[in-house]
C-alpha cells in the first residue's frame, strides 16, 4: 500500500481520502503529486488491494482506469459500490469501450467519466467536488421520515412507441403488483405538463421524442428536480451521448430496446429505492450532482426547458 | 428478340380441300417467294405443312400433274410439323427445334397462340435472334465482370481500413497513457517553478538589502519573515527528489510516445520505397510492437527467430500478413495463452511459423478459411476478409501459406518466401 501525508496539511476539518487506482505506476505517481497537498491519498495498482482498502478505511472518493489486467475498472466500481456506497466512484480512462461505459452506469452508478489525458484544473475540481459530497453525506445524521409513504409512486414514460408503453404498463403491473402508477407522453411539452400536475418519481425516456432530443430535457431535468430519478431506455448507443449521460444527466440506467424484462425490472425496483432514499433523506441528491451542460446546442429548445422549469414546482 | 411472337409471319393458310396443283401454282407467286413451306390448317387447328420439296415430289413424277394434281394437298402434306408457340422464348423454341427437326431443312416451323394457328416462322430468323441475345448477354456479363472487380477493389481498400481503424484505435490507447502523466507531470512542474521563481525574486530582495548599507532593522525582518514563508509554502508543496522521480517519469513517457510513433511509421513503411530487400525478422518485430495492444495482459509471445537471409517483397505488405496471423491468434485465444512466432530459412525459402494455443479451427472450416469473406465470427465483427487477403499477398511473392489446426488445442500457421535470387 502506498499512501502520502503532505508536510504539512491547511489547518481544518481531516482531509478527505482519495483512491486512485491504475496498473500504470507513473499515472499514479503523477496523480499524487497533483493531489497529496489537499487530501489523503492513496494508491494502489491492484484493483484486489483497492478492495481490501475500501473495506479498512473511509474513502471518500474512489478514482480508477478501466483497462487493467487483474480486474476491469468496471468491475472495481461495481463491487466498491456495494461495499462502500458512500465512496463517490469516478472513472478515470484512456479507453472509450462502450460496453464499459454502459456497465459503469448501470453496475458501477459512477459518478464522471474523465477522459485521459486529463487536464489537471477539471480533475481538481470534479474531484474536490465529490470529496465534498461525500464528506457531506457521511456527516448526515440519520434523518427522521419527512413525510409518510402514502401516496403512490408515479413514473412517467416519454416514448413514442405505443407498444413500448403497452409492454412497460403490464410488465409494471405483473412486477410491481399496482405499487406504481405509469403516465405516458409522446412528446416534450406533454411531459413538462405530467411533470408538473403529478410529480413523478421516475422518468423513463427514449433519446429522441416527438422529433425533439431529450438530452438537453434529461440534463435541465436533473439539475432542476435532483430527486427525480432518470432511467434512459433506447436502441442508440454512442459513447459521446453516454459520457453526456453520466456527467451532465447523471442518469440512473440506460437500458437496450427492445425491453428486456428483468433488466427494467432491477432497474426500476433500484431506481424507486433511490428515488426514496432520496425522498426520506434529500440530501443524498447530492450524490448524484450533475455538471452543468457547457453550452446548449439548440438555444431555443434549452430556453424553452429552462423557462418551463422555471414555472414549475421549485427544486429542492 | 426474345419470344417467337416476334419472328412470327402471317401467311395465308392453305384450306386442306386445296388440290396439290393449285399450291404448286401459288408457290410460284411473287407472294410467297420467301417462304420454304406454307401451313394447311382446318377451322383454325394446324393440321400440317406442304413445302415446296413435297409438291416438286408430286408433280415432278412421270405424268404427276395429270396423275396426281387433282387431289387434295391433306394427302401429301407433312402431318407432323414443327410446332412453336408464340410466347416461347427464342431459347426454347431452339431447343424444340434442333431435337424434332429433319434434314434437309425444306420447311418452316408454325407459330401457335393457344393452340391456333398464328403464323409461320423460319429456322433462318431463329439463328439470327439467337445470335442477338448471345451478343447482349456477353455485353452485360462484361459489365458485371467490370462492376465485380471495382467492388473487389473496394472491399479489399475496406478490409485494409477496417483493420487499419482497430490499430490505430488501440495506438491511440497506448499513446493515452503516457500522455497523461507526461501532460499533468509538465503542469506540475511549470507551477512549482512558478513557487521557485517567486522564492529567487524574494531572496534576491532580501539580499539586495543584506548589501546595503542604509538598510534598517524593521526592513530587513520583514524582507527575511517574507522570505521564510515563501521557501515555507515551496517546501510544503513538492520535495526536490518527488519532483527529479517526476521529470524521470516525463522523459520515459516521451521516449514511449516517440517509439510508438516510430512503430507505426516502421510498420507501415510509408515513407520507404514500396519494394527492397528485408530481413523478415525486422517485419515480425515491427508487427509484434504495433500488436502488442491486443498482446499485452492476455498472451506470452515467445520468439525462436532464426538467422535469414534478405527476402525481395513489399514489407508493408509482409507486415500486414503478420498482423493478420498475430492477431487472429490472440483472438483465438480465449484468457491467457501463448504465440510462438519462428523463422527458419530452408530450401531457398524463408519460412514464418505463427504457432498458438487458441481455441483452433474445425477441420469443416479449414479448407474455408482462405475464402473471401468466410468467417466464423458473428455477423457485424470482421470483414472475413484478412486471410484472403494475406493468401493473395503470399501468393503474389511467390511464396505460400498453410495452416494446421487441432481443435481445443491449438493452430499453426507457416507462410513461406522465396529467397532473393543471388543472394
Amino acid at each position: 500500500m502506498q499512501s502520502a501525508t503532505p508536510a504539512s496539511f491547511p489547518a481544518g476539518p481531516m482531509p478527505a481520502t482519495v483512491l486512485f487506482v491504475d496498473d500504470e505506476q507513473r499515472i499514479l505517481r503523477s496523480l499524487r503529486m497533483l493531489f497529496a497537498t489537499q487530501f489523503k491519498v492513496l494508491m494502489t495498482t491492484d484493483p484486489r488491494e483497492a478492495l481490501v482498502m475500501l473495506k479498512r478505511e473511509t474513502v471518500h472518493v474512489l478514482v480508477s482506469d478501466q483497462r487493467m489486467p487483474i480486474m476491469q475498472g468496471v468491475d472495481l466500481l461495481r463491487k466498491a459500490r456495494d461495499l462502500s456506497p458512500d465512496t463517490m466512484r469516478l472513472l478515470l480512462t484512456g479507453y472509450s469501450d462502450l460496453e464499459a461505459i454502459i456497465d459503469s452506469i448501470n453496475e458501477g452508478e459512477v459518478f464522471r467519466y474523465i477522459n485521459k489525458p486529463w487536464n489537471a484544473d477539471e480533475l481538481r475540481s470534479i474531484v474536490g467536488e465529490a470529496a465534498a459530497i461525500a464528506v457531506g453525506l457521511r456527516t448526515l445524521a440519520p434523518a427522521v421520515p419527512l413525510r409518510g409513504e402514502t401516496a403512490q409512486r408515479r413514473i412517467l414514460l416519454i416514448d413514442d412507441a405505443a407498444d413500448v408503453a403497452s409492454g412497460l404498463r403490464t410488465m409494471i403491473e405483473e412486477g410491481f403488483s399496482g405499487a406504481f402508477a405509469l403516465d405516458w407522453v409522446t412528446s416534450l411539452p406533454d411531459a413538462m405538463g405530467i411533470l408538473e400536475r403529478n410529480q413523478p418519481s421516475m422518468v423513463i425516456s427514449e433519446l429522441s421524442v416527438g422529433g425533439d432530443d431529450m438530452m438537453p430535457f434529461l440534463k435541465l431535468l436533473k439539475l432542476h428536480h435532483p430527486h427525480i430519478v432518470t432511467i434512459v431506455q433506447t436502441t442508440f448507443r454512442d459513447t459521446g451521448l453516454l459520457v453526456e449521460l453520466i456527467n451532465q444527466g447523471q442518469v440512473h440506467r440506460f437500458l437496450p430496446k427492445p425491453m428486456r424484462k428483468a433488466m427494467m425490472l432491477r432497474g426500476i425496483q433500484s431506481g424507486m429505492e433511490l428515488a426514496r432514499e432520496i425522498h426520506l433523506h434529500p440530501e443524498v441528491a447530492a450524490r448524484h450532482r450533475v455538471d452543468v451542460p457547457p453550452r446548449p446546442a439548440d438555444a431555443g429548445l434549452v430556453g424553452r426547458i429552462r423557462s418551463l422549469f422555471r414555472g414549475g414546482p421549485a427544486s429542492r | 428478340m426474345e419470344h417467337v411472337a416476334e419472328l412470327s409471319v402471317n401467311v395465308e393458310p392453305l384450306d386442306p380441300e386445296v388440290s396439290i396443283m393449285e399450291v404448286g401454282d401459288l408457290f410460284l407467286e411473287p407472294r410467297y417467294d420467301g417462304f420454304l413451306s406454307l401451313p394447311v390448317v382446318r377451322d383454325g387447328q394446324p393440321i400440317g405443312v406442304i413445302s415446296r420439296y413435297g409438291v416438286q415430289k408430286v408433280l415432278m413424277g412421270r405424268y404427276g400433274r395429270e396423275l396426281q394434281g387433282a387431289k387434295p394437298v391433306v394427302a401429301f402434306m407433312n402431318d407432323a410439323p414443327l410446332v412453336v408457340p408464340l410466347e416461347h422464348s427464342v431459347e426454347q423454341a431452339s431447343r424444340h427445334i434442333t431435337r424434332n427437326i429433319r434434314f434437309p431443312i425444306v420447311e418452316d416451323f408454325i407459330v401457335t397462340r393457344d393452340g391456333e394457328y398464328h403464323g409461320v416462322g423460319s429456322v433462318i430468323d431463329l439463328l439470327r435472334g439467337l445470335e442477338d441475345r448471345l451478343m447482349a448477354r456477353n455485353d452485360s456479363l462484361a459489365q458485371s465482370l467490370n462492376r465485380l472487380q471495382e467492388s473487389q477493389t473496394q472491399l479489399v481498400q475496406s478490409e485494409k481500413m477496417a483493420s487499419l481503424g482497430q490499430m490505430v484505435a488501440g495506438l491511440a490507447h497506448e499513446i493515452n497513457t503516457p500522455l497523461g502523466y507526461v501532460r499533468n507531470n509538465v503542469e506540475l512542474a511549470h507551477s512549482a517553478f512558478g513557487q521557485l521563481r517567486e522564492m529567487q525574486e524574494v531572496f534576491d530582495s532580501l539580499v539586495m538589502l543584506l548589501q546595503s548599507p542604509q538598510a534598517d532593522d524593521a526592513a530587513l525582518q520583514q524582507a527575511f519573515e517574507r522570505a521564510m514563508a515563501v521557501r515555507g509554502q515551496a517546501a510544503a508543496g513538492f520535495a526536490p527528489e518527488d519532483m527529479e522521480a517526476l521529470f524521470t517519469d516525463t522523459m520515459y513517457g516521451l521516449e514511449q510516445i516517440s517509439d510508438l510513433v516510430i512503430n507505426l511509421r516502421n510498420f507501415s513503411r510509408l515513407d520507404r520505397s514500396a519494394v527492397v530487400n528485408v530481413d523478415i525478422n525486422q517485419c515480425v518485430e515491427s508487427t509484434l510492437l504495433i500488436a502488442h495492444n491486443l498482446l499485452k495482459h492476455k498472451v506470452e509471445v515467445i520468439r525462436d527467430l532464426g538467422e535469414l537471409p534478405p527476402v525481395t517483397c513489399a514489407p508493408s505488405q509482409i507486415n500486414q500478413v503478420l498482423l493478420n496471423l498475430v492477431s487472429n491468434a490472440a483472438q483465438a485465444i480465449e484468457e491467457h495463452g501463448r504465440i510462438r512466432i519462428s523463422t527458419v530459412c530452408h530450401g531457398g525459402f524463408v519460412h514464418v511459423l505463427v504457432k498458438d494455443d487458441g481455441k483452433g479451427i474445425r477441420a469443416e472450416n479449414l479448407e474455408r478459411i482462405f475464402d473471401p469473406f468466410f468467417t466464423t465470427k458473428p455477423v457485424g465483427e470482421g470483414t472475413g476478409l484478412g486471410l484472403s487477403i494475406s493468401y493473395k499477398i503470399v501468393r503474389d511473392h511467390g511464396g505460400h501459406i498453410r495452416v494446421k489446426s487441432k481443435p481445443g488445442k491449438g493452430t499453426a500457421f507457416c507462410v513461406s518466401l522465396p529467397v532473393t535470387s543471388g543472394a
